[in-house]
């Protein structure tokens, strides 16, 4: 009686650990230096890293959860539509992200869609990431420039101090990104070090708040660049609807910024 | 003419900040001297002759003076290089339409005075500045910063944006705002109860906003009682078309008396 061929190729338990662990420790010991280093993976810090990526500069991004994408996922109140204002949807044009008109000059497309794709393009690019990895704080040099992050895993940091005493880890690199959202974890932590000042976000106006989040986009501190809604906390700009037009071009405005510092360099 | 407390300025000097829209700044001169019989001149774009080094200190003075919660005292802080930047960006550009931020309007008003006084003050020109950035002042009543509309003194600010987003819309229009009736349905219902962005009854209403300066740098008081006169100190978008349109004449017997005195003089 003939034997019946398995489907998949057999591998012990222990190649599949192997491969795991090598895989995870060859790219993270090349990226413990990079040139930027994003802190939030949410759509303007995807954005960030996509445009950069493109242009050959090595970048990480660290991302607190598991999933990557952040808030870009689903729309107002869990409904996975996600609008953009005009000229937002070039963006999504670009990304090959499928979108309907709603209104004149506003343009709504399926949240899962759009967010996957962009997480797409941003590996396509060649960005790294480390996800479930938490800021923890930021690695300063002369003159208090921002040159890295301290990390550490997330559920160390979700479990009380007494349980997992686990120290974190630093990762340098030459640029480090706050797209944190509303929180502005590496703003705030500057802050907490006495070294800035934020204002913290104002009330919400659609209206107005894209167009100045886009404006205000950039260096806060030498070497931290700012994008998304960390820089509404930052400056103290009007908080943003659920329209995601300013969150990408924040982040292709944060991207021009190093670039250009990166030219300069 | 015991109603003058300062001389009567040789011209009105006519300012602009950013992108005016609409607005047809000429227009409100044409208006003024007819009026008054003061010579006006459109002085154009505030920052046009500052050389840029002066441009930066600006950037810098503005960046100082954001109001960063509405609901608190303001306080000094130094700014963000962002900051900075954005207010260089924006002052460099004639045609800027980007605002949102509310500015200190008292201290505002001081960082255009310098620029246009050069630290001192001119009764010889009544300078009249129309901005499309927001300011605003404390209100000792309820403790929070209010938008304004206008600042009057020595330059008078008066603030396109303001004139939108300052004076109330009719309290229908934010009960069925609160139950969920989209802001572009409430705009098209009560479109000819309060002006918008662009609208083209701007000028047509500055006009009188633009009197009330020259009232204040004459009088001391820019205001009238009387909700017919264009002197009114309008709360309500309504009033503010009324008083500024609709009303029974354009300057209540008192306020007239004290234009033909002007235009006799002169």
């Amino acid at each position: 009686m003939a034997k019946k061929k398995h489907i998949f190729t057999p591998v012990s338990e222990k190649e599949v650990t192997r491969a795991i662990v090598d895989g995870f420790a060859r790219q993270f010991i090349e990226y413990v230096e990079s040139d930027c280093l994003i802190i939030g993976g949410g759509p303007s810090g995807l954005m960030v890293g996509r445009d950069i990526a493109l242009k050959g500069v090595k970048t990480l991004i660290v991302e607190r959860n598991n999933y990557i994408g952040g808030g870009f996922w689903i729309g107002g109140y869990l409904m996975n539509k996600v609008t953009v204002r005009e000229p937002g949807q070039k963006i999504l044009e670009e990304l090959d992200i499928p979108y309907e008109k709603a209104v004149k000059g506003l343009y709504v497309a399926d949240g899962p869609h759009a967010c996957s794709k962009l997480i797409a393009a941003a590996c396509d690019a060649g960005v790294k990431f480390a996800n479930m990895t938490i800021f923890d704080d930021v690695v300063l040099r002369e003159g208090n420039r921002v040159c890295g992050a301290v990390v550490n895993w997330t559920p160390v940091n979700a479990l009380p101090r007494e349980i997992t005493c686990v120290d974190p880890i630093a990762l340098e690199a030459k640029f480090v990104v706050d797209s944190t959202g509303h929180d502005a974890c590496v703003v705030k932590k500057l802050e907490e070090r006495g070294i800035i000042k934020t204002a913290g976000f104002g009330a919400m106006w659609v209206d107005r708040s894209e167009d100045l989040v886009v404006e205000h986009t950039g260096e806060a501190h030498p070497g931290l660049i700012v994008t998304g809604m960390a820089v509404a906390t930052t400056y103290g700009l009007p908080r943003m609807g659920p329209t995601f037009g300013g969150m990408l071009l924040s982040g292709r405005k944060g991207a021009q910024v190093i670039l250009q510092k990166m030219k300069r360099k | 003419m015991s109603d003058f407390i300062r001389p009567i300025p040789s011209t009105i000097d006519l300012y602009q900040e950013g992108d005016s829209g609409s607005l047809d700044i000429a227009k409100i001169g044409e208006y003024l001297e007819e009026k008054t019989h003061i010579p006006f001149h459109n002085r154009g774009n505030l920052y046009k002759k500052i050389p840029q080094k002066k441009l930066e200190e600006i950037a810098k003075e503005l960046a100082r003076v954001r109001v960063q919660d509405p609901g608190k005292r303001f306080v000094s802080k130094a700014p963000f290089q962002g900051e900075v930047d954005y207010e260089r960006s924006r002052i460099s550009d004639p045609k800027w339409k980007i605002f949102g931020i509310l500015y200190e309007g008292v201290l505002y008003k001081k960082v255009i005075s310098d620029l246009i006084f050069k630290g001192g003050v001119d009764f010889e020109c009544c300078p009249v500045l129309f901005t499309n950035q927001l300011f605003g002042t404390w209100d000792r009543d309820n403790h929070r910063y209010h938008a304004r509309v206008s600042l009057y003194g020595f330059p008078n600010l008066i603030s396109i944006t303001g004139l939108v987003i300052a004076p109330a819309k009719p309290k229908e229009f934010y009960l069925k705002k609160q139950m969920g009736t989209p802001v572009e349905w409430l705009k098209e219902e009560y479109r000819e109860m309060f002006l918008d962005h662009g609208d083209s009854r701007m000028t047509e209403v500055l006009k009188g906003y633009g009197m009330q300066a020259l009232l204040f740098h004459l009088t001391g008081d820019p205001f009238c009682a009387d909700r017919d006169c264009r002197l009114f100190n309008s709360h309500w978008q309504e009033e503010v078309l009324h008083s500024q349109m609709d009303g029974k004449y354009e300057f209540c017997p008192r306020h007239e008396k004290i234009l033909k005195g002007l235009r006799e003089r002169r």
